[in-house]
């Protein structure tokens, strides 16, 4: 009796289990909040014309980077991912991506992509994912604050002593972040992009990649160089010597809201950050935008001055941007393709690019009319004319996290010659000594 | 015990090997875990990359690191600072002063009390860490509603006393625990006991020093036990609240293991600072469990 009980309670409770698991496979999707605008009309459109149920998983912007790579590594990512740029190759290169070749060029709009900016989306040879745009990197300012600061507008700074200066006027004036500076870990890549890289550049004059954080024709790192030491003590001067703006806003709760509560409470001076803001200072996916005019009668923006050091760049620049790629382990590789294609398509990316201010990543979007005519884009388009990108080999994630500790360790009080003592060590953990070079 | 049962239940090994099999999958989980972390703390292991796949040995060097390299020292006093002022004096104290100081007073009072308490402890660790900002920034309440209207200049708490603040929103958040411990533990005193010392003449200083605080000695020893282990390897609020900084004021052990293994990528160095982790925290609580013996 009791052997019949266990038994059919047994066979119950497989059954049931049985039961639970789903009889369908669909779409899996992974991306940042702030995207929404872009991804959504196109899951609507990919669930209308194939019928297929699109799981998006919505996700905040901060900790995203460590999420996606986390997510990958353990198996459990979705089948569509988007992902900051520089991580392609890296997640490439550990097997964690599908490649798109193929199924690309069955796809009549391909074509339009720009070289240069799927070469960074590659590994080997191979296209890993589709950019959802690009950008440039400059210094905002809110006029209201230059202003009451004495300082004319529009600003043009020509060296690192006429930031400095400015960001000292601000203070005197009593605002309360005369000079947000990206600078910490908790930003991520934010510190290293919108900070460090853009001053780093120029830093010292560009031969021998002597501005970077890679010598890229030897393939090895810099671990101390005059041009890093010249940007941490630039930093070392905004944050310590003459503790020109204090550092929380690089360590709030949300840092995107508090950025821009200060611009909305007239506390910010200047910011260091890129192109998306003409939108994301108010909203990233555009909601209740400030008319074009009130915008620029609240902030305008000025390229990023060299330091001033003989021969070193008169501005400098730094793109990077986003992409939208396929989990090597996606089930069904060209439904999940086929996704992609349906949030880059034409109409739905054109009009995301257009009414974000987005800088193109596509000929037939670039080189249309209204995107022309637009006055903001042909301006920053402007800056891209003149740019770089980031390091984008293996273990780029990896340096940048390192820069980002020596921000955060120069905030601390450190002196420049330790902090560059402790990146040096670092590298040469991480990478070996063949691997690692220094300037003079 | 097995007389009793049935004996086509003790003669059947494979029914006893399948009722087994939760405790030996949750037991095996815990394990699994602690000997991934053991053994990749011995590795290069990182989070993406080749490294991620092509990992190999590196010996002791990960632990040596955490000697030789910036971070683990700082970290771990941090971290001891932390647990000492917000969870030994803070929450531990206070939790015991309030519960010895609402004990046999009016309902009402105690109810309202208790609630108050108790609304830091359900709140969820993101949304009390956007609070704790937002009442302790440059505009936030705190200066809002104190320090302008004295008469001073605003001061940017989070930013200038970032570990203070956290600590102090620490004990906010943990004190219900130790109270709620304590009340019971001080419930289970017997008023004879108490009285009798009264009746002795003892102050009342003597009578919770001599009297109570004996009786209670093995709830001390399981709250202190308890509120290390949280707080040594709290993350949420801190993390949420400061991201470890400024530079690296507030970045605890487990921020510093967070920043390492998924931000720097690590993974065999953060398995270091783990298992480091686990060692120190298993010696305090061989000292606490030490506490909950009868002395002789």
């Amino acid at each position: 009796m009791l052997k019949r009980t266990l038994l059919s309670s047994v066979t119950a409770i497989t059954l049931l289990a049985a039961a639970a698991v789903p009889a369908k496979a669909e779409v899996t999707f992974m991306y940042a909040e702030w995207l929404a605008s872009l991804v959504e009309p196109g899951i609507t459109a990919f669930e209308a014309e194939t019928g297929e149920k699109v799981n998006a998983i919505k996700l905040p912007g901060a900790g995203y980077d460590q999420r996606i790579a986390l997510d990958l590594s353990a198996g459990t990512a979705a089948d569509v991912i988007q992902m900051d740029s520089f991580m392609v190759s890296e997640l490439a290169s550990a097997g964690y991506l599908h490649p798109l070749n193929d199924q690309a060029a069955g796809w009549d709009q391909y074509q339009y992509y720009m070289p240069g900016l799927l070469e960074v989306a590659s590994y080997d040879g191979k296209v890993y994912a589709l950019p959802t745009d690009t950008d440039v990197r400059m210094l905002w300012y809110d006029k209201s604050n230059f202003e009451k600061a004495g300082i004319p507008v529009p600003w043009e700074p020509k060296s690192w002593a006429d930031v400095l200066d400015a960001a000292q006027k601000l203070k005197d004036a009593g605002v309360q972040y005369p000079f947000q500076l990206p600078a910490g870990t908790k930003q991520g890549e934010a510190a290293t992009m919108q900070g460090f890289y853009m001053a780093l550049l120029g830093a010292d004059v560009p031969e021998g990649d002597r501005n970077r954080l890679l010598n890229r024709a030897t393939g090895q790192w810099i671990g101390d160089s005059p041009a890093l030491r010249r940007t941490l003590d630039l930093y070392h001067q905004v944050y310590v010597e003459k503790k020109l703006t204090p550092a929380d806003l690089n360590y709030a709760a949300d840092i995107g809201a508090a950025v821009r509560e200060a611009l909305a409470n007239d506390q910010l001076g200047i910011l260091a950050s890129g192109s998306w803001e003409d939108a994301c200072l108010w909203d990233c996916n555009g909601v209740n935008l400030p008319s074009r005019e009130e915008r620029d009668a609240m902030v305008g923006w000025t390229p990023w001055p060299g330091s001033g050091e003989p021969g070193t760049k008169a501005t400098t620049n730094i793109s990077g941007g986003w992409t939208i790629g396929v989990n090597a382990k996606a089930a069904d590789k060209d439904l999940a393709f086929k996704l992609v294609t349906t949030i880059f398509d034409v109409g739905n990316f054109k009009a995301w690019t257009l009414a974000n201010h987005r800088m193109g990543v596509r000929t037939d979007i670039s080189e249309s009319p209204e995107y022309m005519e637009d006055a903001y884009l042909a301006k920053a388009t402007a800056l891209a004319a003149d740019t770089t990108g980031r390091d984008t080999v293996p273990g780029y994630q990896t340096v940048s996290a390192l820069v980002q500790q020596m921000t955060a360790d120069i905030l601390d009080g450190q002196s420049v010659e330790d902090v560059i003592a402790g990146y040096h060590a670092a590298l040469v953990d991480e990478f070996g000594e063949e691997k690692v070079m220094t300037y003079e | 015990m097995r007389n009793q049962a049935n004996p086509w239940i003790t003669s059947n090994l494979p029914l006893l090997g399948l009722a087994m099999l939760p405790a030996i999958i949750l037991i095996g989980a815990l394990v699994y875990f602690t000997v991934w972390a053991f053994t990749f703390s011995f590795t290069d292991l990182a989070l993406v990359g080749r490294k991620s796949v092509e990992w190999s040995w590196v010996g002791f060097e990960n632990f040596e690191r955490l000697f030789t390299r910036r971070g683990f020292l700082e970290s771990l006093w941090t971290t001891i600072i932390f647990v000492f002022f917000s969870a030994i004096v803070g929450q531990s104290v206070l939790g015991f002063l309030l519960a010895t100081a609402l004990r046999g007073t009016s309902s009402t009072l105690k109810t309202v009390v208790e609630v108050c308490i108790m609304l830091g402890w359900l709140l969820p660790d993101i949304v009390a860490a956007f609070l704790w900002s937002a009442t302790t920034s440059q505009t936030g309440l705190i200066n809002a509603l104190i320090v302008v209207p004295l008469g001073f200049r605003p001061v940017n708490f989070i930013n200038e006393f970032a570990l203070p603040v956290v600590t102090i929103a620490n004990i906010w958040k943990g004190t219900a625990w130790s109270y709620l411990l304590f009340s019971a533990a001080l419930d289970s005193v017997s008023r004879e006991v108490v009285e009798a010392a009264k009746i002795d003449g003892a102050t009342p200083f003597q009578r919770t020093w001599l009297v109570v605080l004996p009786i209670i000695r093995p709830h001390i020893a399981t709250n202190m036990l308890f509120i290390t282990i949280w707080t040594f390897t709290y993350f949420p609020l801190i993390f949420a609240m400061t991201g470890g900084g400024p530079g690296r004021q507030t970045e605890t052990l487990a921020v510093f293991l967070y920043n390492q293994s998924f931000s720097r990528g690590n993974l065999g160095f953060g398995s270091a600072i783990s298992v480091a982790m686990l060692l120190i925290v298993g010696a305090l609580s061989l000292i606490y469990l030490r506490m909950l013996r009868e002395p002789k």
